[in-house]
């Protein structure tokens, strides 16, 4: 009786082992498939050229254009996304206690967090780069600003939900301890529960980042594009995945290598991004029990 | 065993529940407790306590999981009003004054009613922050007043010699009864006057916890203590009075003594021979 109870046991357990080794061992194909596809595709055009010359000389060029811009349109898209989704996210789990709006905004932040990113790009041409057309009688259209505001709606839900999960992991016993000695609620929240959320928080923000470094759909109405090397955010502005866009389509060989070139830094960048997300989350991940 | 109606019969000893009435041995009430009741949302949870809380004594506050000891306990520092739905009736009288009366600043109460809970809950700072946290929102010191009040708490929660050479390292690294210790000294820092103590030792090993129970014994020389603990053996180890609740009701307070030798009620004599709780 009991023995083939065991048995039983034993074969759904293997069955169920397997394919979960199964599972696991698609998921790590795939990714090294890829790693594997770029760098192979690309290794020709990892050259020195790559990270100092513009797009401006096609084939004799390189992306450094495109890395420069990417990385302005990140900082940018990331220092307007981080304070108000911080803000954001210590609201919901530090002072929507009591009020009906939480859940909503919850809710209203989820539909953000999964809407189509080309949608939030057309949102931005519609709000910023129209008017600024206007008002500008077509001196400034596309801009590096414009595509920062359409990564930033990109990266703010994600940093309103990190905050809002890593705040509601600290302990409510912390904040009784520090309610308990008198400290009013904004310098509990400001003095404690960041710290002690910090290392989440931070996570949260670099995950962001390496979500927006990969988007192209946003820029494509807003950034726009540019050939030239430009540090001017009022300007247009070219960025890695979309001049990979561009290389892609293009007719020449060499063009596609240099394609292959930026997706393979650009997946390495992405990669380490979370790699950091990743060491800073354990590294600095202490416990509350 | 003690023959209950032996015990009921003598003079002195007709202890009510509303244990106004019960001899302090001339100790001066430090927290009078009348009529208190608690709800959470619709839930009956604390029914009418009425308790004098004896000044510089240790009152324990004991009961099987779920009769609202603790609960009684955050009432005490209005800890409760923290969450919403949760409301309290009735009077706490401490130094004269309603502390349930929403004009008494939360600020004022809890720089004079610490509290300790069960976990261990040192902040994400320094030793030397943990304690100076506290007493830098009530009062503006200069710094070598300021480290001569965290080492003089830090001594009261007899914890000063295994720290004073790293004052600076987080908290975070400390044994659990350090910073358990740690944070009796954050509180007494304060210089309160009552101290709440939530199961301080529940978390703890056997030497931590007698280490905190010496310290207990230390500290009511200069606080009024309250603890709440589920095991009735520190109750009668480190408390002069002894409160038994049950089902939200208090059943019996008297001298601890008196409590774990001839208890009045028949249910508090089934709770401490382990009869039933």
């Amino acid at each position: 009786m009991s023995a083939s109870l065991y048995t039983t046991r034993r074969i759904k357990n293997i069955v169920a082992m397997a394919f979960s080794i199964l599972a696991t061992a698609v998921g790590l194909l795939f990714l090294a498939w890829i790693l594997w596809e770029t760098l192979s595709q690309g290794i020709a055009g990892l050259k020195p050229q790559l990270f100092t010359k513009i797009t401006a000389y096609r084939e004799e060029g390189g992306l450094a254009n495109a890395m420069v811009g990417s990385l302005i349109l990140n900082v940018l898209g990331i220092l307007i996304a981080t304070p108000i989704g911080v803000a954001a996210g210590t609201w919901l789990a530090e002072y929507s206690l009591r009020s009906r709006l939480g859940p909503t905004i919850r809710f209203l932040n989820d539909i953000l967090l999964s809407a189509p990113s080309i949608v939030l790009g057309l949102f931005v041409y519609t709000v910023i780069v129209l008017p600024s057309k206007w008002l500008t009688n077509g001196d400034v259209t596309f801009s590096g600003i414009a595509g920062g505001i359409a990564l930033a709606l990109i990266a703010l839900p994600v940093i309103v939900r990190t905050t809002d999960e890593m705040l509601r992991l600290v302990p409510g016993t912390l904040r009784e301890a520090a309610l308990s000695l008198g400290v009013p609620q904004w310098k509990l929240t400001m003095q404690i529960l960041i710290r002690a959320a910090r290392s989440g928080i931070v996570t949260g923000v670099l995950l962001a980042l390496a979500r927006i470094s990969g988007e192209t759909a946003p820029l494509l109405f807003t950034a726009f594009g540019n050939n030239f090397m430009t540090f001017n955010p009022i300007d247009k502005m070219p960025s890695l995945p979309q001049v990979i866009y561009e290389y892609t389509k293009d007719p020449s060989p060499d063009i596609n290598t240099l394609a292959w070139a930026g997706a393979f830094v650009l997946t390495m960048f992405v990669l380490a991004l979370s790699l950091i997300a990743r060491f800073v989350f354990s590294r600095s991940k202490v416990s509350h029990d | 065993m003690t023959n209950m109606n032996e015990v009921a019969s003598q003079p002195g000893f007709g202890t009510s529940p509303h244990a106004s009435g019960v001899d302090l041995g001339q100790v001066p009430a430090k927290m009078t407790v009348r009529d208190v009741n608690f709800h959470y949302g619709d839930f009956h949870a604390i029914k009418n306590i009425a308790m004098d809380v004896p000044e510089k004594k240790v009152t324990a506050i004991i009961g099987p999981s779920g009769c609202g000891k603790s609960t009684l306990l955050r009432i005490f520092n209005r800890i409760y009003a923290i969450y919403p739905n949760l409301r309290a009736s009735g009077e706490i009288i401490l130094d004269g004054e309603n502390i349930l009366d929403p004009k008494y600043s939360l600020n004022r109460l809890r720089s004079k009613v610490g509290m300790v809970f069960q976990k261990p809950v040192p902040f994400p700072m320094t030793i030397f922050e943990n304690v100076a946290y506290g007493i830098r929102h009530h009062e503006k010191l200069s710094r070598s007043e300021m480290e001569s009040r965290v080492e003089q708490a830090l001594r009261g929660a007899a914890l000063w010699d295994e720290v004073k050479d790293k004052l600076k390292q987080s908290a975070l690294g400390l044994s659990g009864g350090q910073q358990q210790r740690l944070c009796i000294a954050r509180g007494i820092a304060l210089k309160p006057e009552v101290l709440l103590l939530d199961e301080p030792t529940s978390a703890l090993d056997p030497i931590a916890t007698s280490r905190i129970e010496q310290l207990v014994e230390e500290l009511k020389k200069d606080f009024t203590i309250v603890i709440v603990t589920h095991n009735m053996q520190q109750a009668a180890r480190c408390s002069d009075m002894t409160a038994f609740m049950y089902m939200g009701e208090l059943i019996e307070f008297d001298r601890t003594e008196k409590i774990f030798t001839k208890p009045d009620k028949k249910q508090t004599e089934d709770y401490i021979t382990g009869r039933f709780g």
